[in-house]
């Protein structure tokens, strides 16, 4: 809104994303980041919404069910409830990675590559060092 | 000095006793405020807590602030008090003067007679075994070691800026104006220097060499210079 707001200062075609969703509206679908929606949070534990907004005919059955007694669901029947108010449990959405070791791994690829685009410099592009690093020399240098 | 040498070069005169020893107490207090901050940086990106909504924290920010205020005072007074330390009236026994050139020093020792060289830094080439690279020069300031000396600094050309670390001294060279320096060394022996303002070129090889000698040492060699 902001920005056709701010385009529309500059030029007097409206372009902005509502207009651009209008004329493809059959194939793309946009959010509108102002409703309430599904989080996956550890520190926003109720979400808003429900993870499945269209129930199909097997889980609107099973929403009856859920109205009767609960003693009656199976085990399977009750996860599959909660499947439908929420996306991942606590213990998945809080799963470690195994992302630090690829970050880790390219860091010291390159700081390896860095290596020998070192050795190359040293031996191809840099000349001697001055006679004053041998070892005598620096002996008689350090009383 | 040595390889990988990573502190001060080791005091020579007073004022840089003194510097020396502010220096740690300045570098304590950095390193203590530095590791603090390392610290909270590292609770911070190792807890699952989260805080989200806005909060009032008036304890902490008047704490925050009052005591760097506090630690700033602890540093300025003992660095104003070396400040001021570095003018007293000392009455000095000797005047010299130096000049900076591109790229090289001369020295003038006019009290008595008029004494005048220049000291070139000695290539590596031409270097006798032992000696120090990029540091040795021809001709050294042979100088009375124990008193205070006033050196007087100035520049021919371009800005250069006469430095000799052991003795705490780093006096900018500066073309058109005189600038003074103390020079006032605990004991024999050479202490070197390098030229610490850009001036062209040869900025990095053009180094002074102090030769601080016994009174006598330096009558002598002055009567041989002249």
């Amino acid at each position: 809104m902001l920005t056709a707001r701010a385009l529309s200062l500059i030029s007097k075609r409206a372009i902005s994303t509502s207009v651009c969703v209008r004329a493809h509206g059959s194939v793309v679908k946009s959010e509108d980041y102002a409703l309430p929606s599904y989080v996956d949070r550890r520190d926003y534990p109720l979400p808003d919404v429900a993870h499945v907004k269209q129930l199909s005919a097997s889980q609107k059955a099973l929403k009856e069910k859920e109205k009767a007694d609960w003693s009656s669901l199976s085990r399977d029947e009750k996860v599959q409830l909660r499947r439908i108010q929420f996306n991942e449990s606590f213990a998945e959405m809080n799963r470690s990675t195994n992302e630090w070791k690829t970050v880790v791994g390219l860091a010291m690829f390159f700081i390896g590559f860095t290596a020998l685009v070192l050795i190359w410099e040293k031996h191809y592009v840099y000349g001697p060092i001055p006679h004053t690093f041998d070892c005598d020399w620096v002996a008689k240098q350090t009383k | 000095a040595y390889p990988s040498q990573l502190g001060l070069q080791d005091a020579s005169s007073p004022i840089m006793e003194e510097l020396m020893n502010f220096h740690d107490h300045t570098l304590m207090i950095v390193f203590l405020i530095s590791s603090l901050v390392l610290y909270i940086i590292t609770l911070m990106l190792t807890t699952k807590l989260t805080h989200t909504s806005t909060m009032d924290a008036q304890e902490v920010e008047t704490i925050w602030t009052i005591l760097p205020a506090v630690i700033l005072i602890l540093i300025a007074l003992p660095s104003l008090r070396i400040l001021y330390m570095m003018d007293e009236i000392n009455n000095p026994a000797l005047t010299v003067k130096t000049m900076g050139h591109q790229w090289y020093w001369s020295y003038e020792y006019t009290d008595y007679e008029d004494l005048c060289f220049d000291s070139y830094m000695v290539p590596t080439s031409d270097l006798k075994p032992g000696e120090l690279r990029l540091l040795e020069v021809d001709n050294r300031v042979v100088l009375p070691m124990e008193l205070p000396i006033r050196m007087l600094i100035s520049s021919e050309d371009v800005l250069h800026s006469w430095a000799v670390p052991s003795l705490g001294l780093k006096t900018d060279a500066i073309p058109g104006r005189l600038n003074q320096a103390t020079i006032s060394s605990n004991r024999p022996g050479l202490f070197y220097g390098q030229c610490s303002e850009i001036c062209g070129s040869n900025h990095s090889f053009m180094p002074i060499v102090l030769e601080m000698v016994p009174l006598k040492n330096f009558e002598d060699w002055s009567l041989s210079m002249i």
